[in-house]
């Protein structure tokens, strides 16, 4: 027994690694269908987009590269197919280099191919990458042209019909910033404190324990954490929007709901190594004491 | 449709100009109210004439203000000058008409001042736009700022004096030395990564300032370092604080320029060639000491499975969960900033330790008294730290 | 040319008395030594100034303020010419003398031109970055998607691993703290994702009270993520915000100078 426990104890990480990755693997292939439950912060972030009215602005900031992609992605997807079903003008932005290049257009073009009708220039619009994000955000407090001359085409703003009479980040009624890192913390410092305007964040699971502490401040209007808060986003759009229901149901894409089964998974066998490496540990300290 | 048109009314030859100048706001309120002024008829359609609007000085704007949805900012105004504004219902029905200024000033106002006026004007009261030397709704910011500086500056003056300041024990910075010393022995390298961001984060700052006490260490005993660098001025003042940390042991013979190198500023293939260099190259100590994302992990881990002597350190909480359990050491928190006074033993820098916690605790004793004002129902405590 | 007042401070502090300094501190170590203490003085107390004093030469449009940001892009390229420099610089040199490692070099160097070669292009064809005129992508995102997404991506993926290996290795309850810190961590990890109706899949009577449990074991990590959680780091949050603004006070004021190499502070 204790040579076993020895063993355990001084296991290759290599056959670690090999069962992590059967366990994330094998729910992408052959997918359970769990069942997700939603959260208080979620919640707050879904009912304050529903709140919107039609013609208002929502800037959508992608804050975030490939790497977090099948974390973020959903969320980001998500918070543009609610506002394009609400009639709501999008500005969409990237303060991650990688965001605005392949992130933002790869997914305005997948959502907005599902709403034939929006017109770019006029419903929504993408601004594109800036280095410096707390500096640009500073600028955008006073003139977003400032910040952003021109769209992500080299379209000047004020040839865009959606900017028209659109100046500062104040008179935005909303900013989504799907993050990894720091910049979703600059859009609370830089721009809800110094303004105002409502936030709701988007981060990876890892740095969402940090946001806690403004969720609970006050200084975020709602929050999505990790893959398990854009899951729970897409089951508020599915119960809200019959068409969504449908779309989530059907699409043969990636989705945070399918993610949610290969997280399940690996939670579990992680769970599993922790309790294993624990009795080992427990029984060899034990036989230790005996010893002595 | 109808709109509303504002018109600068009239302006009286200035007795002063200054130079710079500084935007004049001017709220329109839209009035719910269908009951129409005195001095005129409702405007027909859809839109009730206004009844009242005020303009004024918008403090703390630098000059720089634009218009927003519900109200009209004047850059033109000159500081000094006296101005009345005027606000009509138009009926854009006609857009080939100009509004008429009254007393000879044009009117202001993009898509709207090509309408046709259908109503009577509303003119506000005389206003003046003035410079504005203090940002009044800081107050609070700013005497919070002044605050901690006297307490720094008190406290560094004490510690001057020769005022006995007390910091506990923090193993990792004591470790330190333990950790150069196994890698002299070993004959291995120090392997140093100041972080992933720029010398704009404040971490990277104390980051740099530790490599300056890594790198001493390392020249007085003669080990090899390594500084890999994804930030482009990180890099610059990394190997800065490396050399200058060679010339001040009088070991300039030792340094190479090689020892702090730029490896590339994409996060994950830095990550990579790092990892790739702990297996390679096997150092026996490994300081990941600045602001880390999602790469902290895969470092330490890597690192962790060479079996090198690990001190961590970050002040952001994100990654120090994962710092804590693959690393020997870890710098928590303010730990790090803690760092250049604690292995330095400065009177200067121990007195701005001293001050950091006379902060704090300020902070809680102003916590506890707004949990307690909260609970009374005095809403005002809270209203006193708003900086909008 | 436009002479604000701002613009001129700008050039005399950050042009004119390094340039003088450096003139001045040929013969003489000292004063070299401190003419970067006074660029960083400044550098650290001009947006400090802009927050409360609202004029236009300190925080309008093009005040002094938001010029010094746009400066440090500006240096920032200038910093990004030299870590190329040494990235050729090493590289080379690695391959010149057959070090360890040093195909890995040669991928490196193609890399780098290849990548940098295809981002030239596109600002000198006027095509930008990401699609040609007939929408199709242009070299650079050709080899941004083919090659740098899935390998940023994979590496990021490594996390999965290292987070399963690291648990099992470090997650051990050692004494008191650690066996709270374990039971929290698993409470979490179990109330984050449906776990308990993933082990009643098997069990299909058992599913409903799996459903219940999960439910109040999701609430209870709600619960732990917003009031422990959220203390905690607000107490982390609030102790490192002092210490970032006890050291860029003891930067600007050149008590802290370890990070220009200048040694211990006075």
């Amino acid at each position: 027994m204790a040579g076993m426990l020895d063993k355990l104890l001084s296991l290759d990480r290599r056959w670690i690694f090999l069962l992590v990755l059967l366990c994330v693997g094998t729910p992408i292939v052959l997918p359970i269908g769990l069942p997700v439950t939603t959260t208080g912060s979620t919640r707050a972030a879904f009912d304050y987009i529903e709140s919107l009215k039609p013609g208002d602005y929502v800037w959508v900031s992608f804050d975030y590269g490939p790497s977090s992609a099948p974390e973020n992605d959903p969320m980001a997807e998500a918070f543009l197919r609610q506002c394009f079903a609400k009639k709501i003008r999008v500005i969409v932005c990237a303060f991650y280099p990688l965001g605005s290049l392949g992130l933002a257009t790869n997914s305005l073009a997948k959502v907005t191919a599902e709403y034939p009708n929006l017109r770019y220039g006029e419903d929504y619009v993408n601004l594109g990458y800036k280095d410096g994000a707390a500096a640009v955000m500073r600028r955008l407090g006073e003139d977003i042209a400032e910040g952003f001359p021109a769209d992500v085409n080299g379209t000047p703003l004020a040839q865009l019909p959606i900017m028209k009479g659109l100046r500062s980040i104040r008179q935005v009624q909303l900013v989504c910033s799907v993050a990894t890192g720091v910049i979703g913390e600059y859009w609370i410092t830089q721009v809800h404190s110094q303004i105002g305007t409502p936030i709701i964040i988007g981060p990876t699971a890892v740095a969402a324990p940090k946001y806690y502490a403004y969720l609970n401040a006050g200084q975020l209007v709602g929050m999505l954490g990790g893959m398990k808060g854009a899951a729970e986003y897409e089951k508020l759009l599915a119960a809200r929007y019959p068409d969504m229901a449908r779309f989530y149901q059907s699409t043969r894409g990636f989705t945070a709901t399918k993610g949610m089964d290969g997280q399940t998974v690996i939670h579990a066998v992680i769970i599993l190594f922790i309790l294993l490496g624990n009795v080992a540990y427990i029984s060899r300290r034990a036989a230790q004491k005996k010893g002595a | 449709m109808r709109t509303g048109v504002l018109s600068r009314a009239s302006a009286r030859v200035p007795s002063f100009a200054a130079p710079l100048t500084a935007s004049l706001l001017v709220l329109l309120f839209r009035s719910a109210l269908a009951v129409a002024p005195e001095v005129s008829p409702a405007a027909p359609g859809d839109l009730p004439a206004p009844t009242s609007f005020t303009a004024g000085d918008r403090p703390g704007d630098s000059g720089n203000a634009k218009p927003g949805a519900e109200r009209y900012v004047d850059t033109t105004a000159k500081d000094g000058t006296v101005y009345r504004y005027e606000i009509r219902t138009v009926s854009a029905a006609d857009t080939s008409s100009a509004v008429p200024a009254a007393g000879g000033t044009s009117a202001a106002s993009g898509t709207v001042a090509a309408a046709l006026p259908a109503g009577p004007p509303l003119v506000s009261d005389p206003v003046a736009s003035h410079d504005n030397w203090f940002r009044t709704e800081k107050t609070n910011s700013f005497i919070a700022s002044v605050l901690f500086l006297v307490i720094l500056l008190a406290s560094i003056g004490a510690a001057k004096s020769g005022k006995k300041i007390f910091i506990r024990r923090i193993a990792g910075l004591n470790a330190v030395d333990e950790a150069i010393g196994r890698a002299t022995e070993i004959g291995k390298k120090v392997l140093y990564v100041p972080g992933s961001q720029s010398m704009d984060e404040i971490q990277t700052i104390a980051s740099i300032a530790i490599l300056g006490h890594v790198a001493r260490a390392t020249a007085r005993y003669g080990t090899d370092l390594d500084v890999p660098n994804k930030d482009p001025l990180t890099f610059a003042s990394a190997r800065e604080a490396v050399r200058g940390a060679y010339l001040a042991e009088g070991r300039p013979d030792l340094y190479r320029e090689e020892m702090v190198n730029y490896v590339t500023y994409d996060q994950f293939a830095f990550t990579a060639a790092v990892s790739a260099r702990m297996i390679r190259e096997r150092p026996a100590a490994i300081f990941l000491v600045g602001y880390f994302f999602a790469e902290s992990l895969i470092l330490a881990e890597t690192g962790q499975s060479t079996g090198a002597i690990q001190i961590a350190g970050q002040a952001d909480p994100t990654q120090l969960p994962f710092f804590i359990a693959t690393c020997d050491y870890t710098l928590i928190g303010e730990e790090l900033y803690a760092a250049s006074a604690y292995l330095s033993r400065e009177p200067a820098l121990l007195g701005s330790m001293r001050a950091q916690d006379i902060a704090k605790a300020i902070v809680i004793l102003l916590g506890i008294t707004g949990i307690i004002a909260a609970s009374l129902g005095a809403t005002w405590f809270a209203g006193l730290f708003k900086t909008q | 040319m436009n002479l604000e007042f701002g613009r001129l401070a700008l050039v005399f502090l950050f042009a004119i008395i390094p340039a003088v300094g450096i003139a001045l501190g040929i013969n003489s170590p000292g004063l070299r030594a401190r003419i970067p203490l006074l660029v960083a003085f400044f550098a650290g107390a001009i947006p400090i100034i802009s927050l409360y004093v609202p004029k236009k030469f300190l925080s309008g449009p093009t005040g002094m303020s938001p010029r010094l940001d746009q400066w440090l892009i500006i240096v920032y390229a200038f910093a990004i010419l030299l870590g190329v420099v040494n990235v050729v610089q090493n590289s080379t040199r690695k391959i010149a003398r057959r070090e360890s490692g040093w195909p890995f070099s040669i991928v490196l160097l193609l890399g780098l031109f290849a990548t940098g070669g295809a981002g030239i292009y596109g600002a000198i064809s006027h095509h930008g970055i990401t699609s040609l005129p007939d929408g199709t992508a242009t070299p650079f995102k050709w080899i941004q998607d083919q090659f740098f997404q899935p390998l940023q991506s994979t590496i990021f993926a490594l996390l999965a691993f290292f987070m399963a290996s690291a648990a099992f290795r470090a997650f051990r309850a050692r004494n008191a703290e650690a066996t709270i810190l374990l039971f929290a961590g698993g409470l979490v990890m179990a109330g984050r994702v449906p776990l308990l109706e993933f082990l009643a899949v098997p069990f299909p009577p058992l599913q409903p009270a799996a459903a219940g449990a999960s439910q109040a074991l999701g609430k209870l990590t709600e619960w732990i993520m917003d009031t422990p959680n959220g203390a905690a780091q607000s107490g982390i949050i609030i102790g490192a915000a002092l210490g970032a603004a006890s050291m860029a006070i003891r930067v600007i004021l050149g008590i802290e100078r370890g990070y220009l190499g200048l040694g211990r502070g006075e």
